[in-house]
């Protein structure tokens, strides 16, 4: 009896503990989401109230209106999807060489592969955007798309998702006379699009949210992606907090979705690294 | 097409068939390598040779030896951006993952049922972009009408200056803990379901308690995924970003500032190209030297025995 009356106490505890933890994250997510809808001197004002007295839609007319929101919006949409799609046909293409070819130097040149994760972004910030300049690349999405394209972690996951693809499938082909890449893609490619799903989650997630790269590579404003322009708006003068907070909001949105979409492949994607190790 | 091109055609395609599978790789495998060289191993050699020089981005470079090292060694902005950056990484340590441990330990147990509820509720900050999370929380943090500060006025309690210099840093951590509590409960969420089971019931045949089996089976089993864990959070906590730049602008007074946001400052803002790739390259090491202790003291290197 004292045993269950103890499980009991350690349950609520813990139980408790969960809850609490769990509320103070919702929080800062709860009370931006109802700033978006108070005006700027609601907001100054003392007395917290979580549900607006007046709630109105201000700030989303003044985020598509005074910051085309909608523009910033569709280049991040743009250069996301650009960026997972090259990505993930580099990737499994690579990975598929890795795992279904023996070749003179496989395992240097994998080694190499896994050094290259090592490089810290800040070391070759500079010199890298020097490198873009003279490219012609800065100011363009080609400069924000091209220098982290072929990102090895993305090599690394397809190799081995590629590794099981039977080898018989692929010699019968072989025999059919079908050329390698033909058997990269209408056999392999297909056998592994569950991986394939992962590392576009993975992918898309990264490029939506990057900041720093596109921060520097973006001068002109029309170009720029949510993160950078959000971080601009912050900076200014004088803040409309609700609008900055109603852009956050609606940035945050899409991956959201996705996510409630695509739960598994996110889970998944964002632990595969851990279960690797 | 003239006869002799439809012979070299046919020896073309005779070479092409006889050795596709042997060349096929390399091209698979050559844009990858391709990018590598010209978008990180030239710019970290460039960066090395600039950082000998003094360079305001365009006009001559000037040589300067390792005058740009010696100079950050005694420069009191760099050695306060070192100095925040470690207290951020020690900071990372001390709050995210003892505090995600504890929480994978709790969903794990046999004492929570609904355990996806927190394991996806926890989650969900890692969504944000840095800049999204940071912009929450503008609006807990901010001196005036911070939520925090208008609940501790209605406890009585005297407001606090969260972005003012004593206290902006335990912000920025706090905004770190939030977006990456979450993940790291995922992780060691996975390296405790990989504990094989039989290992608890062995134990529990020979009477060990709830805390002998975690000291002896749980610790010692979730050291790969710890070592995981903390190379992630040391390599990312020397590289924070817009979190300090966001919520104060690295001040006030550089209290907040990281090595990263130095670098940005002195790379991009004062045009010193030089100064800036030589701050890079100081991060490296110590993000290498890290790295390398870290793997040294988890065993990584020892021979399995």
């Amino acid at each position: 009896m004292d045993d269950t009356l103890s499980r009991r106490a350690q349950r609520t505890i813990a139980y408790g503990f969960l809850f609490f933890i769990l509320i103070s994250m919702a929080t800062p997510f709860v009370w931006m989401i109802s700033n978006t809808f108070k005006e700027q001197s609601q907001i100054f004002e003392r007395q917290p109230t979580l549900i607006p007295e007046e709630p109105h839609l201000r700030n989303y007319v003044s985020l598509f209106v005074d910051f085309d929101f909608h523009k910033h919006f569709l280049n991040s949409a743009f250069i996301a999807v650009v960026h997972t799609f090259s990505h993930l046909f580099l990737a499994s293409l690579a990975g598929f060489a890795f795992a279904k070819y023996n070749f003179p130097l496989k395992n240097f040149l994998f080694l190499v592969l896994l050094g290259s994760m090592m490089v810290p972004l800040y070391t070759i910030f500079i010199p890298l955007f020097v490198l873009v300049i003279r490219l012609g690349l800065v100011n363009s999405y080609a400069g924000v798309i091209i220098p982290g394209v072929a990102a090895a972690f993305g090599i690394f996951f397809m190799k081995q998702s590629m590794e099981a693809v039977p080898g018989e499938l692929l010699d019968s082909a072989r025999i059919d006379g079908a050329s390698e890449f033909r058997i990269y893609w209408q056999i392999a490619l297909p056998l592994v699009r569950p991986a394939l799903a992962v590392l576009a989650v993975l992918a898309f997630m990264g490029s939506w949210n990057d900041f720093v790269w596109p921060l520097v590579v973006l001068r002109s404003r029309e170009l720029q992606t949510l993160p950078v322009v959000m971080a601009g708006m912050v900076s200014l003068y004088r803040m409309e907090y609700g609008v900055v907070m109603a852009a956050s909001l609606l940035s945050t949105l899409p991956i959201l979705l996705l996510f409630l979409a695509l739960q598994k492949q996110f889970v998944q994607g964002l632990t595969v690294g851990a279960v690797k190790s | 097409m003239s006869s002799a091109s439809i012979v070299e055609d046919r020896g073309l395609r005779a070479w092409w068939s006889r050795s596709e599978r042997k060349v096929v790789p390399y091209v698979f495998i050559s844009p990858f390598y391709l990018l590598f060289i010209v978008f990180s191993v030239g710019p970290l050699v460039y960066a090395l040779y600039l950082s000998l020089h003094r360079w305001p981005g365009s006009g001559p470079m000037r040589h300067v030896g390792l005058g740009n090292y010696t100079y950050l060694a005694s420069d009191p902005v760099f050695l306060k951006s070192l100095w925040n950056t470690v207290y951020y990484a020690v900071g990372a340590f001390l709050f995210i993952l003892p505090l995600a441990l504890v929480l994978a330990l709790l969903i794990n147990s046999t004492l929570i049922r609904i355990k996806s509820l927190f394991r996806i509720g926890y989650f969900l900050p890692i969504l944000t972009s840095t800049v999204a999370a940071t912009i929450m929380f503008l609006l807990i943090f901010n001196n005036e009408f911070g939520l925090i500060n208008q609940g501790l006025a209605s406890l009585g309690i005297p407001a606090l200056k969260w972005l003012d210099e004593e206290l902006v840093k335990i912000s920025v951590l706090a905004v770190v803990t939030w977006r990456y509590t979450g993940i790291n409960v995922l992780y060691f969420l996975t390296g405790l379901q990989s504990i094989p089971p039989e290992l608890y019931e062995a134990a529990q045949v020979d009477g060990a308690g709830t805390w002998a089996q975690f000291r002896y089976i749980t610790l010692p089993q979730l050291r790969p995924i710890a070592l995981f864990v903390g190379v992630v959070t040391m390599i990312g906590s020397f590289q924070l970003f817009a979190e300090p730049m966001l919520l104060a602008n690295g001040g006030p007074n550089d209290a907040s500032l990281t090595i990263a946001n130095y670098l940005y400052r002195m790379g991009f803002t004062n045009a010193k190209l030089g100064y800036g790739s030589a701050i890079g390259w100081v991060l490296a090491l110590i993000i290498f030297g890290l790295s390398f202790i870290q793997l040294y003291l988890f065993g990584a290197f020892r021979k399995e025995d």
